[in-house]
């Protein structure tokens, strides 16, 4: 329970349905955003919201964990000049990682939280599916959960929509049910992503470089807050043309752009060892939908392993930032989620 | 949980954390009854029914007074412990900055929150003149180390040593460390933080050599929401609170007769038990000390030795989160602390510990039971069952 309204109505349909429920808020962050999401404001709500439908409320401290698995290696990624969805990480090493197995320990038998996406369990193998509401669907950032997890998770909120979510907290008389909800990264205050990684790491001053003709247009002040396919704050356009950021070279501090037309590339490099199945693996090379960002297309490919780990896609697009997770949907079931794995830089060679 | 466990669970309830908030006496509501209803003064009016709630006020200022060795006019009745810690920092503090003068605070590394984070915010800058706070070391004993003391009292405008340790229980040598000040600093204020030690120790003794003692009701059985803060000599403090001028201009508000009545009350029962009660709950607190480090393999007594306070139980437990272990106890009925807490609800980890050189991965199974005069044998038994079959299913796993 994060304090926001989803959780909530995934605490009352639970509690409804007479399964015996305890809410759980996660201290994961005492600095100074504290705002974005499960600061003590949040807290109290979720304990409100829980006093509210007759369950125990606790509070777990997972901060020490939290810094060294998801703000660490945030960072750090940011100073290898990859783009890391911080989110993924605190749900693959907290809420559905250490979270998961204090729940097993403490005698549970299910982990649910308000995300808007579905387990299915028609058959012998649970299914991840996009949530009935396409806008705020967050199968997503759960793309890389494989069986074990899947088997004890539940996700109440996932057949409603955003609108039948808010109308169940007011009918509960939910404090939350008109409460936005947190876009932010939740430890990063509002707009503050460079001096906050100011504070923990070196940023790197870097040239801006054409990368067709090798020709330098300018600089940026931090080649660490680029990222891949972002237009803004790379200088003006060479000649009144808008670029874009086709790569970034954090060895030589260099970014390299490219127009509109030629950004866009016809596959996703992979990590190779990053590949995990959402339910049983399928046999590569296999038709999928892969999804390279929170709230990206999905784009038809075709998933190979033959020459390292590679999304090829039936279309060229703008290319995937590298650390990203890229999620791979069944090409003929969209909503189904297949697996997930990193997207990786690829090799400057071939241009 | 369902409904009918739920009851089932409160009506076996074991309370195992006196130290946080103790068990609220039945002769405390009884003094305190006359003054939560009907007609009561408010004790600055001038006519028979604010003399009357005046009385009852003064009666039991004098009557701290007496118990904690101070000034008969010398004890000012707080909002609680946390608010009395503050005003003895920003009294001394603000005193001093007033007169254009900077200010060394030296407090002890273990000091509770109210304490130390009232110190270190006037040494971010909130007054006209600079404040420097230093920390007192303690040994793995959980005592101030008094050998490295000395050259820190150097200067000290105030010092601030708790009397015992909220967490841990070890009492600290306050006589010892105001005497050091006062050869090391000239115009010192001592201060001592006596919520933890006041239903255990007689504070005329323990307290000794401290200008400013600090003690609570609910640690003592009395209502929550009320403390003091005892002047041994005349010490100028700046108020924290200012309006109406009373407690002498110490602490403006209107004072809470049925709350100074209910904590003066409070305090003298403690005085009275104390001789039979001490002995008896130390010895139950061995017992159940015992019966967790002799079922279990790595669980040791955080201090096993020195001067404690004898209703603390704190042990740390190998391979195991102190969170889980206090939910598991929780769901059996037993009411236990995690190492401290925050106002959130969550755990955050223990700066005392930390002050003590406890091992970090240690640190993170720590558990403090605390008992009260009142809890029985049988009741310890049981707490200790809980424990260490909370314990053992942790260490087995998943389940």
């Amino acid at each position: 329970m994060s304090g926001g309204v989803d959780s909530s109505v995934a605490a009352s349909l639970l509690a409804d349905a007479g399964h015996d429920v305890v809410g759980c808020t996660l201290k994961l962050w005492g600095g100074e955003s504290d705002a974005g999401c499960c600061s003590a404001a949040d807290v109290d709500d979720a304990r409100r919201v829980a006093q509210v439908l007759g369950i125990d409320h606790h509070v777990f401290n997972l901060a020490e964990r939290f810094e060294a698995d998801v703000v660490d290696p945030y960072v750090a990624a940011h100073a290898r000049g990859e783009t890391p969805n911080p989110c993924v990480a605190c749900n693959r090493s907290i809420k559905f990682g250490e979270l998961l197995s204090r729940a097993s320990r403490l005698g549970f038998d299910a982990l649910a939280t308000g995300h808007h996406a579905r387990v299915v369990r028609e058959g012998p193998i649970p299914q991840l599916r996009r949530g009935a509401d396409a806008g705020k669907d967050q199968s997503y950032v759960l793309g890389f959960l494989g069986v074990e997890e899947l088997a004890r998770l539940v996700l109440p909120v996932g057949e409603l929509t955003k609108a039948e979510v808010r109308a169940r907290a007011h009918a509960a008389g939910l404090r939350t049910a008109a409460k936005p909800d947190s876009q932010e990264v939740c430890f990063i205050p509002r707009k503050g992503r460079g001096r906050f990684l100011a504070e923990r790491t070196a940023l790197t001053p870097g040239v801006v470089v054409e990368r067709a003709s090798g020709v330098e247009l300018g600089t940026v002040p931090a080649v660490e807050l680029v990222t891949v396919g972002q237009r803004r704050g790379i200088g003006p356009g060479h000649g009144g043309v808008a670029r874009y950021v086709a790569d970034v070279d954090p060895s030589t501090a260099t970014i390299y752009v490219t127009t509109r037309e030629e950004l866009d590339v016809a596959h996703v490099d992979l990590a190779p060892d990053s590949l995990r199945w959402s339910g049983a693996p399928r046999t590569l090379p296999a038709r999928v939908l892969v999804q390279a960002s929170a709230h990206g297309p999905a784009l038809a490919a075709t998933l190979s392993d033959g020459d390292g780990l590679i999304a090829v896609l039936d279309r060229a697009a703008r290319p995937a930032a590298p650390g990203q997770l890229a999620v791979f949907y069944d090409h003929e079931d969209p909503d189904l989620v297949l697996g997930a794995a990193t997207v990786a830089r690829r090799a400057l060679a071939a241009a | 949980m369902t409904e009918s466990r739920r009851a089932e669970r409160d009506r076996e309830l074991l309370y195992f954390d006196h130290a946080a908030s103790a068990p609220r006496r039945e002769e405390v509501l009884l003094a305190m009854a006359p003054y939560t209803r009907g007609v009561v003064g408010n004790p600055t009016g001038s006519h028979r029914a604010a003399r009357a709630a005046r009385l009852a006020l003064d009666d039991a200022r004098e009557e701290v007074a007496a118990l904690t060795g101070s000034l008969p006019g010398g004890v000012v009745f707080t909002g609680g412990g946390t608010e009395s810690c503050n005003e003895a920092v920003f009294g001394v503090a603000a005193d001093r900055a007033r007169r254009g003068r900077p200010s060394r605070l030296v407090v002890s590394s273990i000091e509770h929150h109210a304490v130390l984070d009232a110190a270190r915010r006037l040494a971010r800058g909130l007054l006209a003149a600079p404040v420097e706070v230093v920390e007192l070391p303690v040994g793995r004993d959980g005592v101030v180390d008094l050998a490295r003391a000395r050259a820190l009292l150097e200067g000290a405008d105030l010092v601030s040593v708790m009397t015992a340790n909220n967490e841990v229980g070890t009492v600290q040598p306050i006589a010892a460390i105001a005497a050091l000040a006062r050869d090391v600093a000239a115009d010192v204020v001592v201060h001592t933080d006596a919520v933890a030690a006041a239903p255990w120790a007689d504070l005329v003794v323990a307290a000794e050599g401290a200008d400013l003692v600090t003690i609570c009701g609910h640690k003592l059985g009395g209502p929550v929401g009320v403390g003091a803060l005892c002047l041994r000599r005349e010490v100028t403090l700046a108020p924290l609170l200012v309006g109406g001028g009373q407690e002498r201009g110490r602490r403006a508000g209107t004072p809470d007769v049925a709350a100074a009545v209910g904590l003066a009350t409070a305090l003298r029962l403690a005085g009275e038990e104390r001789a039979g009660a001490f002995a008896r709950t130390a010895a139950r607190r061995d017992q159940l000390a015992k019966l967790l480090t002799s079922a279990l393999d790595g669980v040791t007594q955080t201090v096993p030795s020195g001067e404690l306070l004898p209703g603390t139980c704190h042990v740390l437990v190998d391979g195991v989160a102190s969170e889980e272990l206090v939910y598991l106890c929780d769901e059996a009925g037993l009411c236990v602390s995690a190492a401290s807490s925050c106002a959130s609800g969550a755990t955050t980890q223990s700066h005392v510990l930390a002050a003590m050189g406890v091992d970090g991965a240690l640190a993170r199974g720590s558990l403090r039971l605390s008992i009260g005069a009142g809890t029985s044998d049988e009741e310890v038994e049981r707490a200790a069952g809980i424990v260490v079959a909370a314990v053992r299913r942790l260490r087995a796993g998943a389940g």
